[in-house]
């Protein structure tokens, strides 16, 4: 009991110095240069002391007597000429390393990357599943977990805990208990670790800023302006191709494309308890203040400032828009222009549109008390790892999550050989460059390969940072320097409420996920005067459809855990 | 289904004259001495028979999911039953508004796709067979069934490129032209009617190969008798073909007639999108969602068995009245 409550108190303890240093860059300081204070999650915790553990039997030195066999899920992105997920120079790396340090085999599964909810789901249902699984949807976990289809992790981490130690170090109890229940003390599922928890930066076209005679938009409105003005000098800007332009882009998935929007009308100063019970929807649909965002998409789309039926086109169809050099701005994930390496949205640019076209960062959006709020994970809210019933090896696979969590591993995985992947500057930083063949990394920072560890983490935060603006060859590192500054002015992470189980969000994930895609698309494209009907109709099927008995449970279960307490400490 | 097989199986074999004769002497003999005669051809029932075994009936057993809470560990006799006397799911099922359209859906587009579509290839066929040229006869033939062997999700693709409506081949015509934007796809109205005409002009080659089959067995002499009476072509094709090929389009219709419920999963999958799901959600679909990606087993077994039975039922009715207007019927 002693042992629960002194680690809940470490959490609780890292909860907050985290939301600390989220807090840290409010101040609202913009332009080019990286603070390095900011990137300082990615230091080792090590916080994990308290903790008594023990070590197993099975192993002498590390070693199993006899080879062990393990199967990890790895994501197949599927990406025009990348190395193959399950066999690269990376995987091979893995797997000797297993083999020597710890005598296990190690056999990677591809899951599809972007349909990987359903096809975990598909796995497990039919009891193949990896022995090794990861996925971003925690309700996944928490759903077959309740029909005892997962591996309670608490003993097992706790007993093993010595054989495990870069683990421990490296996602410590933050990360380590972030999903353990307060209510029954079970552990479905350990959180990866956002070494870089960047989320959502806007894009425009920095070249057409040029042509036109514009400055970066820095709010609201100069962007709303910015957008009529490509719209209307569509003929200067793009010639023949004119009735191509789209001034924004956004695809079916709008909670997250326009997400910097919506949020900016949220209040700035909503309690820790309303965001918790409207938090069961990552893209806020529930929150305050969102409907008023939806208004101003409604707008913008009938000024014709988004394409028409832009929720009917793929992501492909939209990124080959981007690198055509058709869209003058668009939000999402803070280094998207940037990946890919010459495949990428700015280097395609550079090579179709002339070497000034090129997307770059802007701060724009601006809640009600003047700050550019970023809501953003704390270093949890990465991919969850966790172990189905089917898995035979769990001591193995334990071993295998030490094994990439080892910082030389790391470091190994993220920047690959010198000469091939990497040079080295004079200041110690790397410079990474195009790879060819099976040393092409196929996720950004090879985060696919390091599955405990989202982000570039290499042994001090300063080498992180300076080597971090080099990592997106051929695009120009000053740029990446610029997003990752604008990614991390005003970061709000997220706070760990600490209730895990919810049973009226059991199964409805996808259903009510659907629902509001479906509600944002209606809602955006709906006459001027009709959009205050579609958007409360929608809404209310949609609280109908379970929202609603969410919402409920939720406020009970933090009533009956915090009482009156509407903040977290 | 297993008794069907049998039955074609065993009179496939036993067309034949000497048949008959056996049959009468059964009583008398052991079932052991007809084993060992036709051992070879019990044998290749036994495929068939294992195939229904396997992958149709031993399944059912897992209907009763529908009634109990369904656990990934446990047996299906381990799980404990579900609320109201098993029934929870049913009622759940009823109360969700969105299975109550996908239900709506599934009926109105099943429909349409009958009234609409059933027509066609018979009309096609009727066409196709007045064609004197063989090889245009054959050409036009391969052509129109070409696009059954299309994938949906192909399909699909091909669509949006010709019906999107901002760079979509069709609507750049129409803008061209003067026109306003078609919301083919993105608009829940005229969407229905892309997926009736999609769905008609992906089927109606195929399905036509069996009615020019059936006329195919229309013996000429009738033809030829019609001409000396002086028919014409219209009066032959009204008073000859139709007739012959009526039974044939009898089974069929209560073939579809028996489907009304069911869909395919691809075809509505592959076509809709968040603007028109109040008119695209269908049942298979809503199954999918639900059950597959929401892991709602039991929910979904339950709208699964509902829609089986009501399939059941709307095929028992159809044969019944088609026997009752003269007609053959299935069973």
């Amino acid at each position: 009991m002693k042992k629960k409550v002194l680690s809940l108190l470490l959490a609780g303890s890292m909860v907050v110095s985290m939301a600390a240093c989220g807090t840290e860059g409010d101040g609202g300081q913009q332009g080019v240069g990286v603070p390095v204070g900011e990137v300082n999650q990615q230091t080792y915790e090590g916080d994990h002391n308290e903790i008594e553990g023990g070590s197993s039997s099975e192993l002498t030195d590390g070693r199993f007597a006899e080879t062990r066999h393990i199967t990890v899920e790895v994501y197949d992105r599927g990406n025009d000429g990348g190395s193959d997920p399950t066999d690269n120079m990376y995987t091979d790396y893995i797997k000797k390393g297993m083999l020597e340090d710890h005598n296990v085999e190690v056999e990677f599964v591809a899951v599809p990357r972007w349909t990987e909810v359903d096809e975990i789901n598909n796995l497990l249902a039919a009891g193949t599943a990896p022995d090794i699984c990861l996925t971003y949807s925690y309700p996944t976990i928490q759903t077959y977990a309740d029909m005892g289809g997962v591996i309670d992790l608490q003993n097992l981490v706790v007993d093993n805990k010595n054989d495990i130690p870069h683990l421990w170090d490296w996602l410590g109890t933050t990360n380590m208990y972030w999903d353990k229940s307060v209510q029954d003390g079970t552990l479905w599922a350990l959180e990866g670790k956002r070494a870089n928890n960047n989320r959502i930066v806007t894009y425009v076209r920095q070249d057409w800023l040029d042509a036109l005679g514009l400055k970066a938009p820095t709010t609201r409105q100069e962007f709303y302006e910015m957008l009529c003005a490509f719209r209307d000098n569509a003929d200067t800007l793009l010639g023949a191709d004119a009735s191509k332009m789209i001034p924004f882009s956004c695809s079916a998935d709008i909670g997250w494309r326009a997400a910097l929007l919506i949020e900016s009308m949220i209040d700035p100063n909503i309690t820790d308890k309303e965001f918790y019970v409207n938090g069961f929807d990552d893209r806020k649909y529930t929150q305050n203040g969102v409907k008023e965002a939806g208004r101003i998409l409604n707008q913008w789309y009938n000024e014709g400032l988004m394409m028409e039926g832009f929720a009917l086109a793929e992501s492909s169809d939209e990124d080959s828009y981007m690198k055509a050099g058709y869209v003058g701005a668009f939000m999402h994930n803070w280094d998207y222009p940037f990946r890919n390496g010459e495949d990428s949205i700015n280097a395609n640019l550079a090579r179709l549109v002339g070497p000034d076209a090129k997307f770059v960062a802007v701060d724009c959006f601006e809640a009600s008390n003047g700050q550019y709020i970023k809501y953003c994970d704390s270093t949890a809210g990465d991919r969850k790892i966790f172990f189905p019933t089917t898995n035979d090896e769990p001591l193995a696979s334990l071993l295998y999550l030490d094994w990439i969590s080892d910082p030389a591993h790391i470091e190994y995985l993220q920047c690959g050989d010198e000469g091939v992947t990497h040079t080295v500057n004079a200041d110690g930083s790397y410079s990474f460059m195009a790879a060819t063949g099976a040393a092409i990394m196929n996720s950004g920072q090879n985060i696919d390969m390091t599955i405990t560890c989202n982000g570039l983490c290499l042994s001090t935060p300063e080498l992180t940072t300076l080597s971090l603006a080099n990592n997106y060859p051929p695009c120009d590192p000053a740029d990446v320097a610029q997003a990752n500054a604008v990614a991390n002015n005003g970061k709000k992470p997220t706070k760990n409420a600490k209730i895990t189980a919810i049973e009226a969000e059991t199964g409805m994930g996808e259903a009510l996920n659907a629902k509001r895609d479906q509600a944002w698309a209606l809602s955006v494209t709906a006459p001027v005067d009709q959009f205050d009907t579609v958007w409360d109709t929608n809404m209310e099927e949609y609280l109908a459809a379970g929202g609603q008995a969410i919402i409920d449970e939720r406020t009970q279960a933090w009533e009956a855990l915090y009482g009156d307490k509407t903040m977290l400490d | 289904m297993a008794k069907e097989n049998e039955e074609m199986n065993s009179s496939g074999a036993g067309s034949s004259v000497f048949e008959k004769p056996e049959r009468a002497k059964a009583a008398k003999q052991p079932v052991s001495v007809y084993i060992k005669r036709y051992w070879q051809l019990y044998l290749l029932l036994l495929i068939p028979m294992v195939y229904f075994a396997v992958f149709k009936y031993s399944p059912m057993y897992y209907v009763l999911i529908a009634f109990k809470k369904y656990s990934i560990v446990q047996t299906v006799a381990q799980m404990p039953w579900a609320k109201n006397h098993g029934f929870q799911y049913f009622i759940q099922a009823f109360k969700n508004k969105d299975f109550i359209y996908a239900l709506r859906n599934t009926i109105f587009l099943n429909l349409l796709d009958i009234i609409l579509g059933f027509p066609v290839p018979i009309i096609f066929a009727l066409l196709l067979n007045e064609l004197r040229f063989k090889f245009f006869k054959k050409s036009v033939q391969t052509i129109a069934y070409m696009p059954h062997f299309l994938s949906w999700v192909i399909i699909y693709g091909l669509a949006l490129q010709l019906f999107a409506p901002a760079n979509g081949l069709i609507n750049i015509l129409i803008k061209n032209l003067g026109g306003q934007t078609v919301h083919f796809l993105d608009d829940a109205n005229t969407w229905v009617k892309t997926y009736i005409g999609l769905g008609i002009w992906q089927s109606f080659g195929w399905n036509s190969i069996i009615y020019l089959a059936a006329i195919s067995g229309i013996s000429p002499e009738l033809y030829e008798a019609a001409s000396v009476d002086g028919a014409g072509r219209f009066q032959k094709m009204w008073h000859i073909t139709l007739p012959g090929i009526r039974p044939t389009i009898v089974v069929l219709l209560i073939l579809a007639l028996g489907n009304v419920l069911g869909s395919g999963f691809d075809r509505p999958f592959a076509l809709q999108n968040n603007l028109v799901m109040k008119n695209a959600e269908v049942i298979s679909t809503f199954v999918y969602k639900y059950g597959i990606k929401g892991l709602q087993f039991s929910l979904t077994t339950a709208v699964g068995l509902f829609q089986s039975v009501a399939n059941v039922i709307f095929l028992l009715l159809a044969n019944w009245f088609s026997r009752n207007m003269g007609e053959r019927g299935i069973m």
